[in-house]
């Protein structure tokens, strides 16, 4: 699979988008010229400078340190989010497919009714009851988002589930434990792979979405979601505010996205 | 030593009014097997020979009905007991690729049953396998392949070698040789008869070939929509059947001469 992916351009150039955000994120306090948070009335909305690459916010922060480290902020609430989602529902989706029978049923109806929710009511309404905070804005998007992943989780598992090796391995004496662990769980794990990472994108999205309303992350932390919410009001005097910002966003999520669709391809290529 | 005792198996249909009908997929079916005798079950596609194959392995629970082992009764047994019992009644399924999973080599694979059942040393556990490669007659270089690497015959003699590993009392082959073409099929028989002189197990073959089942066993039961419609012992001949059933499953058998040979000759004559 990885020469695969290695023969793949789209794989490849969504791979390196990645590693390049990826890159930016860890090494985020080498690359940034200037401290992120520094207010400095004086520099207000200076333009591209040798000392502000691209130039100055309404505060006089550097728009180029903040946008380095609004990497930092993007993948690092994103990546662990995804992470909380993925066992949770890769647990509560396999168990309950594969029980099946009542624990299914009870299952289907409280996906049911979190589905009946869109997540950002859930997420407005958590958010309103927690506080803000990054640790509330990870508990909220999982608390909503999860039975969507679950969801597809438990289609997988019941797919495989009726394969024939499965009850020739329940034959050949597997214990229940043993056949999702060492059975199930690693044949659908490359499908898992895929809808996880194209997944990632819309999670990207969706946290940067909720801190452009306000909700989260603190007024004024360096991310871009919030970088494009406080240069709304500079639309037309500095667009370059919310241009900048935006470019970050999508280039992310598209890295995310082309990444994660040419997995699919390689994975699948009949379904496509 | 197996005793089945008026084996019943439904299944609910819903049409398309939602009213719902009761299917008997096996209806009141009995018999007893023996120690070391081979039984051969012959029946048309949909007569429920497979499904009575997955209730005397208790991958399904029958509707009503006993199955008992040396007189144990299986529905009584709890799910770990039956699980180690399982040694002692293996299955071989229809389709080899499909009954192994695709992702493990054939080593472990075969390794699988003797890990749950039998905790071998790992030199033992490699002695024992390369031992069941031999026995099937596989070269043992196969043993680091996946199993789409095999032909259709090699990956039934290692189902066949999955299931002798435990040294059972009493397999169950369900189809073991549909799909197979005739000399690979010939030949997995053969294997069969052999290997079934050096196990002393007895054997169930269940199959929609009469003279497969001739072949294989001269203890023949013919089953039709889930009944046993005639059994008999000891079968000398195709006259020995009297059931006008098992009479028209043997007219059905395919003709040993070629029969349009002298219309074809007609046509070349026209054409010339």
């Amino acid at each position: 699979m990885l020469k695969k992916i290695y023969k793949n351009k789209q794989a490849m150039v969504g791979l390196i988008m990645i590693f390049i955000v990826l890159f930016i994120a860890v090494f985020a306090p080498i690359i940034a010229i200037n401290d992120p948070e520094e207010i400095n009335p004086m520099n207000k909305f200076v333009k591209t400078s040798p000392h502000y690459p691209l130039g100055a916010d309404q505060l006089g922060r550097c728009v180029f340190s903040r946008l380095v480290y609004g990497a930092r902020y993007s993948l690092g609430i994103s990546i662990p989010t995804l992470f909380i989602l993925a066992l949770i529902s890769i647990s509560i989706g396999t168990i309950s497919a594969y029980l099946g029978g009542r624990f299914d049923d009870i299952f289907s109806i409280i996906s049911d009714i979190f589905m009946a929710f869109p997540p950002l009511i859930v997420v407005l309404s958590l958010v309103g009851a927690l506080g803000q905070g990054i640790r509330n804005i990870v508990a909220a998007v999982v608390f909503s988002m999860w039975v969507w992943f679950a969801k597809i989780v438990r289609s997988f598992v019941l797919m495989e589930k009726n394969k024939e090796y499965i009850i020739a391995s329940k034959i050949a004496g597997c214990s229940d434990y043993k056949i999702i662990m060492s059975h199930i769980i690693p044949n659908i794990l490359p499908s898992l792979i895929v809808c996880f990472s194209t997944g990632i994108a819309g999670l990207m999205l969706m946290i940067s979405g909720f801190s452009f309303l306000g909700l989260g992350i603190e007024a004024g932390a360096a991310e871009w979601g919030s970088m494009l919410s406080s240069g709304r009001a500079y639309l037309y005097s500095h667009p370059s505010l919310i241009v900048y910002p935006g470019i970050c966003i999508l280039f992310t999520a598209a890295g995310f996205n082309l990444f994660g669709e040419a997995l699919r391809d390689i994975i699948s290529p009949k379904e496509v | 030593m197996l005793k089945v005792k008026k084996l019943y198996k439904q299944y609910i249909k819903k049409d398309r009014k939602g009213k719902k009908t009761i299917i008997n997929a096996v209806d009141s079916v009995s018999f007893n097997l023996e120690e070391n005798k081979s039984y051969s079950l012959v029946g048309e596609s949909g007569s429920g020979k497979s499904t009575l194959a997955r209730l005397i392995t208790y991958i399904e629970k029958p509707t009503k009905g006993k199955i008992e082992i040396n007189d144990e009764d299986l529905s009584k047994m709890s799910k770990k007991i039956l699980r180690m019992k399982r040694a002692d009644f293996q299955m071989v399924m229809q389709d080899g690729q499909s009954s192994l999973d695709p992702r493990i080599k054939i080593y472990d694979s075969i390794a699988e049953p003797l890990r749950n059942f039998k905790k071998l040393h790992k030199n033992e556990e490699k002695s024992r396998v390369e031992e069941l490669m031999k026995k099937v007659e596989l070269p043992l270089e196969l043993l680091d392949r996946r199993p789409y690497e095999l032909s259709g015959g090699q990956q039934k003699r290692v189902c066949i070698a999955r299931a002798i590993s435990v040294d059972p009392k009493f397999i169950v082959f369900d189809e073991a040789v549909s799909g197979l073409d005739v000399t690979v099929r010939k030949k997995v028989l053969d294997l069969l008869l052999k290997l079934r002189k050096e196990l002393k197990s007895s054997y169930l073959f269940i199959t929609h070939d009469i003279d497969v089942a001739m072949y294989m066993s001269n203890n023949i039961s013919i089953m039709k929509s889930g009944r046993i419609v005639e059994e008999i012992q000891d079968v000398k001949s195709f006259n020995d059947f009297k059931h006008a059933y098992s009479k028209m499953l043997i007219k059905s058998l395919p003709p040993k001469k070629p029969c349009r040979e002298f219309r074809r000759k007609d046509v070349n004559k026209q054409i010339l």
